[in-house]
């Protein structure tokens, strides 16, 4: 399968990128490849430009500065799970670096191309010739989502595994264009809107993660349930958050909205609570009833609200045997 | 646009006219006539077009030549030393590893990388670790007995 054309450029600089990058608004980033490349084949993605920053030096770090820990866009997702700061400090983004497609992809992949992923639909997800048969898609350029065969808004999920990791750290993201630098938050970076889920003004690239250190005083954990264990996207996938001293739990799930969410719900009705059994049920309750999954996959939304109830059961229980110790 | 360019290839070096929309897989099968390295899904799905570049195993087909550019490439063709095939390949024909062969290229090399990296590897990670390669004859049992056997032999070696 031939890639579409394109113009090529490899900048030697973040500025540099950024100014191609607003000058032309057809143009894109690649990193690892391994979402947009897919993307291209299926002709569902035809950049004009093809902005290689892998060779721009300094995006490709993890570092500790000041007890946070900061992580370049290019970090590849084997190089964050293998790095036994991470491991020890943050284990719900080693778990959600490692469970990433194959170990091929672990190594192509970075962390800021994963944030940075395409939203999923089965609808959008397939080759030209698949599509062919009906009209394009809202977010092919169509005007109806066939998710819910509606005009106007395009549902496609978020199934990015690194993210709800992130959401549950509170982490924030640099975003650097040729015009200045801003911080914002993971859950602000992503606009919920299917067809062009992130938050970006013209030309920004999203430089490093930052991790705050009070992310590490927690315990923490990543769970997805796949077709696949091995290589596959989420249908549901899920991170935990908890400090046993503060009696406070954050949730966040992937794959069961237009972005990645956090579960405020859960997190409100269990702030405070020693956790155990009893409330365990209504926690699970509580969770099926965040996100908004429509039926995007395979699979239907009352499936998916089970599984995110049956995450949140056995992580919390984790947390519970941590709690005792 | 074509871009000239020099991908190193085993050890030698090859100049090369490309497209920028050409993948290393076309360019190593097409252009080079390296057909070692097969074209599967061509979609990074099947690990088919595994390569090593610079010792890590990466998927041809969602790789742009132009980014190969300046990095160590090995294929399938660059693993026997004089002659003699790689243990790894030895293993493979041994142990019965090989059916139809399609998928053998990218087991091997994707083998070669897990073993460079983790020395004896338990069954279970080196099955986690090759999940992104698949076999359609299904002969996954034997593919992890072969490579086993040599995370095997450099133990005695040892």
């Amino acid at each position: 399968m031939r890639l579409p054309k394109f113009d090529y450029v490899e900048p030697r600089s973040i500025k540099e990128a950024s100014s191609i990058l607003s000058d032309d608004p057809k143009a894109k980033i690649l990193a690892g490849g391994t979402d947009l490349l897919v993307n291209m084949k299926h002709r569902v993605e035809l950049p004009s430009v093809i902005v290689n920053i892998k060779r721009i030096p300094e995006l490709d770090f993890i570092e500790e500065k000041n007890g946070s820990i900061r992580i370049g866009a290019l970090a590849s997702l084997k190089s964050v799970y293998g790095n036994p700061l991470i491991e020890e400090k943050l284990p719900a983004l080693t778990l959600a670096a490692s469970s990433v497609g194959s170990y091929h992809h672990q190594i192509m992949g970075t962390i800021g191309g994963n944030i940075c992923q395409q939203n999923r639909c089965k609808f959008f997800n397939q080759s030209k010739w698949w599509r062919s048969s009906r009209e394009p898609c809202l977010k092919t350029g169509g005007e109806t989502c066939y998710v819910v065969n509606k005009k106007g808004t395009c549902y496609s999920s978020y199934s990015g595994d690194i993210a709800p990791a992130l959401l549950v750290m509170n982490a924030t993201v640099r975003l650097e264009s040729n015009t200045g630098v801003r911080e914002a938050s993971v859950e602000d970076l992503f606009s919920g809107d299917g067809k062009t889920p992130l938050h970006l003004e013209g030309g920004e690239i999203l430089t490093h993660v930052i991790i705050p250190e009070k992310a590490a005083t927690g315990f923490s954990m990543y769970m997805k349930f796949a077709n696949r264990e091995s290589i596959d996207f989420p249908i549901v996938g899920m991170a935990l958050w908890a400090s046993m001293e503060r009696k406070e739990v954050r949730v966040s799930f992937t794959a069961v909205d237009r972005r990645p969410i956090r579960a405020r719900g859960v997190e409100n009705f269990l702030r405070g609570k020693y956790l155990s059994e009893e409330i365990l049920g209504e926690a699970v309750g509580l969770a099926s009833k965040e996100g908004a999954p429509v039926k995007t996959s395979l699979y239907s939304p009352s499936y998916k609200r089970k599984l995110m109830g049956l995450l949140l059961k056995s992580a919390l229980k984790e947390a519970m045997r941590r709690q005792r110790r | 646009m074509k871009h000239g360019i020099e991908l190193k290839i085993n050890g030698d070096a090859y100049e090369v006219l490309v497209s920028s929309n050409q993948t290393l897989l076309e360019v190593l099968r097409d252009k080079l006539g390296l057909m070692g390295t097969k074209r599967g899904c061509d979609l990074g799905a099947c690990g088919a077009c595994t390569v090593l570049i610079d010792g890590e195993a990466y998927l041809s087909c969602i790789t742009l030549a132009m980014d190969a550019v300046g990095k160590d490439i090995t294929t399938i063709e660059g693993l026997s030393q004089g002659g003699d095939l790689h243990p790894l390949q030895r293993a493979f024909v041994e142990k019965g590893a090989i059916q139809c062969g399609f998928c053998s290229p990218g087991m091997i090399l994707t083998a070669g990388a897990i073993l460079d990296e983790e020395e004896r590897p338990t069954e279970e990670s080196l099955k986690k670790k090759m999940a992104g390669n698949l076999c359609r004859c299904t002969g996954y049992k034997k593919i992890v007995e072969a490579v086993l056997s040599v995370a095997k032999q450099t133990e005695t070696e040892d």
